[in-house]
């Protein structure tokens, strides 16, 4: 529960943001790394709990993206029903995906090749078909209004994706404490032994990429009201499967709060950067990749293990103590 | 007691006439204080996959702002000099949004950008929040002025108007050689701009009695044209239209000539390298003969041909980025000049009614219709003899059309 009480409170205090960061670049910075937290979270349920490395997440995104412009533009069908259509439709997507390849045991390289593959095919299916605008795009109608699940305000976008992440880690919260989590751990770690334990490992993978599939769907409808604007590239293009991959690693994956360190960590080190370098074209990125290539080479286990470091010792003393007492007791 | 090395004048009456002096000195800067800059934003695509475009739409963008400068600045303002706010959008639109929003902050009050069509639509919207002007330098999408943003214009055409230009130009070309062209492959970059040329194309050219044998997308970037080619060669068109960016354009255009294929013409719209003096320089063979449909300036503007003069003083290739986003800056602070001051809604009013024409492209004085410069047009250039001429509108031309090619 004291997890619980630091994750209401940090999307707490996020939530009050908007009430006092006056700059709208800054919301929008903030915006942006909590985006990536999002799709970081997202790719951790399958990646870093179920041990399902994907390369090619921006499939889900994509699906969930394309489907909130869709059913608005050609069908006029409201967003806000489109974004429960887009979450579940990336969740069919991401079952899909892993009915096909779990089925042949697909695993490691091969299933991260295999999604990098779909993910392209779909891209290669958007830029050729009309009904999704093919090469042009789709480009939605600005109507700034909540109903149109558009917002006048940044603030307005900021709070529709703070709920989304929030729900998201929640959602990664209570995974954590149930028997689905233990079970995409055991499978994680060792899937044939899981399953000699009785653990159905293909229900459970499948269930992990449903959900995983589900936040990057909700994420591709709040990307597509934000900015209006889709074309294959941006719904299925590699940036947003990379990104999401990326922040997990960067903050600790498998762990509930890596992601949002990881996004926040990244995002900071491009302003700061950026703010250092002024405009040199480029100079951040060349930073920024630096200290990413540094941070995986000695902190593998990303910016999560860091807290973790510091508790091990006291943690060790425990369970140490907790093992004595056991013996004891045995003897 | 006097001071002997200061001819008598003791140190304390040295320092109070020093002081004095340079406090008369500083006088008249302090009675007429220097006008406060105005910030401009320029958000362009520096890194990532544009960043070659973008690169030379911020060169061209600083040119103009140091050229209003050198000039006296916005007159009507007390001669306050233009500064520039530079964001970098990393090619991706969300960034671009992001950025835009941190030149406003920054104290920017106009913003001109984004170079792609994408990035555009996003920087334009974030601009519109607070209604600051935004002029658009390249993007061609014909969407991103027909979305009823007050604050968002262009100097350019769009590629609807490219498009169609392009058509009636070809069959122009095509008649008066006595119609010997009947057939056409269009190879097009598969985002909006070569997907929406495409199309235009696709609906417009049978219209004049061309036949379209086949319309082939490729993805940017492509590294490998062979495949793309060897269709080409099979379908044996008389007409091959390329609409892609740089790199893939030159791929192209030497994996036609490697193959061996001969149609009677290349002719590009909006064809990347097409009208690229860096293309004619490295490549000169591939580049011979080949016609584009694109934005070029007026090649018998005294005007242009000192920018271009000056651009290329300063090691720069003088491409169609630069001298867009240079009319772009310049169109933007031609507003301020008129309106004598920042306020969102005057330099709106300003641009709407703008009837510039110091740019010394092939337009004649702006007239803004929705923020869309109706004057604006593309013009026809051709590669003869390593030079890149323009050939049409008749008014404009340096060189007689050669078609087919040799």
């Amino acid at each position: 529960m004291k997890r619980l009480a630091v994750l209401v409170a940090i999307f707490a205090g996020l939530g009050l943001l908007p009430l006092l960061v006056g700059s709208d670049f800054w919301l929008n910075a903030i915006m942006l790394a909590l985006f990536s937290a999002l799709i970081g979270q997202a790719w951790n349920i399958a990646g870093g709990y179920a041990g399902q490395f994907s390369f090619g997440h921006a499939l889900f995104f994509g699906i969930g993206a394309y489907a909130v412009a869709v059913l608005q533009v050609d069908l006029g069908i409201n967003p806000w029903l489109g974004m429960l259509v887009g979450g579940a439709l990336g969740a069919g997507a991401g079952a899909a995906l892993g009915w096909l390849t779990f089925r042949y045991g697909l695993r490691g390289s091969y299933f991260a090749l295999v999604t990098l593959a779909f993910a392209e095919v779909f891209r290669i299916l958007a830029n050729s078909t009309p009904f999704t605008g093919a090469g042009e795009g789709i480009l939605i109608k600005l109507n700034p209004h909540p109903a149109m699940l558009q917002f006048k305000a940044l603030s307005g976008y900021y709070w529709l994706l703070l709920a989304l992440t929030f729900a998201c880690f929640l959602s990664v919260w209570w995974l954590e404490r149930s028997r689905l989590g233990a079970q995409m751990l055991a499978v994680r770690d060792n899937e044939d032994a899981a399953a000699a334990v009785g653990v159905d490992a293909f229900a459970v993978k499948l269930k992990a990429m449903a959900l995983s599939g589900l936040f990057m769907g909700l994420a591709g409808v709040f990307y597509t009201q934000r900015y209006l604007y889709l074309d294959p590239g941006l719904a299925f293009g590699p940036t947003q499967s990379v990104e999401a991959l990326l922040v997990a690693i960067v903050g600790g994956i498998g762990t509930l709060f890596g992601p949002l360190l990881g996004a926040f960590a990244l995002h900071l080190l491009g302003e700061a950067a950026q703010t250092a370098l002024g405009d040199v074209p480029g100079a951040n990125m060349v930073i920024y990749g630096t200290v990413l290539v540094v941070m995986v080479l000695f902190l593998p286990r990303g910016l999560a293990s860091l807290g973790k470091a510091g508790l091990g010792k006291a943690g060790g003393r425990r369970q140490g103590l907790r093992r004595r007492k056991r013996r004891a007791k045995d003897a | 007691m006097t001071n002997a090395k200061t001819g008598g004048i003791g140190r304390r009456r040295f320092l109070a006439g020093t002081a004095a002096a340079t406090g008369l000195l500083a006088a008249p800067g302090l009675l007429r204080a220097a006008p406060e800059g105005i910030k401009i934003g320029l958000i362009h695509p520096v890194t990532g996959a544009l960043s070659y475009s973008g690169t030379q739409c911020r060169a061209g963008a600083e040119l103009a702002i140091a050229d209003i400068n050198a000039a006296g600045g916005i007159k009507s303002m007390g001669g306050a000099p233009l500064q520039a706010v530079l964001g970098d959008s990393q090619s991706k639109p969300s960034i671009g949004a992001s950025e835009t929003a941190r030149a406003i902050e920054d104290g920017a009050i106009g913003i001109v950008a984004g170079y792609a069509s994408s990035i555009c639509l996003a920087t334009s919207q974030e601009a519109a929040k607070t209604n600051t002007p935004h002029i658009v330098d390249v993007g061609v999408a014909d969407s991103i002025m027909t979305r009823g943003l007050k604050n968002t214009f262009r100097f350019g055409p769009g590629y609807g108007k490219i498009a169609r230009d392009a058509v009636t130009s070809l069959d122009a070309i095509n008649k008066a050689a006595g119609s010997p062209a009947k057939t056409v492959v269009i190879v097009h970059e598969d985002s909006a701009f070569g997907t929406g040329t495409a199309k235009l194309l696709s609906a417009e050219l049978p219209k004049y009695g061309f036949k379209i044998l086949k319309v082939i997308a490729h993805p940017t970037p492509m590294r490998d044209f062979t495949n793309i080619a060897l269709q080409v060669k099979a379908a044996n068109p008389d007409i091959i239209i390329p609409a892609n960016y740089y790199n893939e354009y030159v791929l192209f255009a030497r994996t036609i000539r490697q193959q061996q294929i001969k149609p009677k013409a290349i002719y590009s719209v909006l064809g990347g390298a097409a009208s690229s003096y860096k293309f004619v320089k490295d490549f000169p063979e591939a580049a011979e003969g080949v016609m584009d449909t694109n934005h070029w300036f007026n090649p018998k503007s005294d005007l242009a041909l000192k920018r271009k003069k000056e651009a290329e003083a300063k090691g720069l290739y003088y491409t169609y980025e630069v001298y867009l986003t240079y009319n772009a800056v310049a169109l933007l602070a031609d507003a301020i000049e008129r309106a004598g001051s920042t306020d969102h809604d005057k330099v709106i009013a300003a641009l709407n009614a703008s009837t510039w024409d110091k740019h010394g492209m092939p337009y004649g004085p702006t007239k803004m219709v929705d923020g869309q410069n109706t004057g604006a047009q593309p013009v026809n250039t051709q590669v003869q003899g390593g030079q890149i001429d323009v050939i049409r509108p008749a008014e404009f031309a340096q060189a007689q059309v050669k078609f087919p090619m040799a």
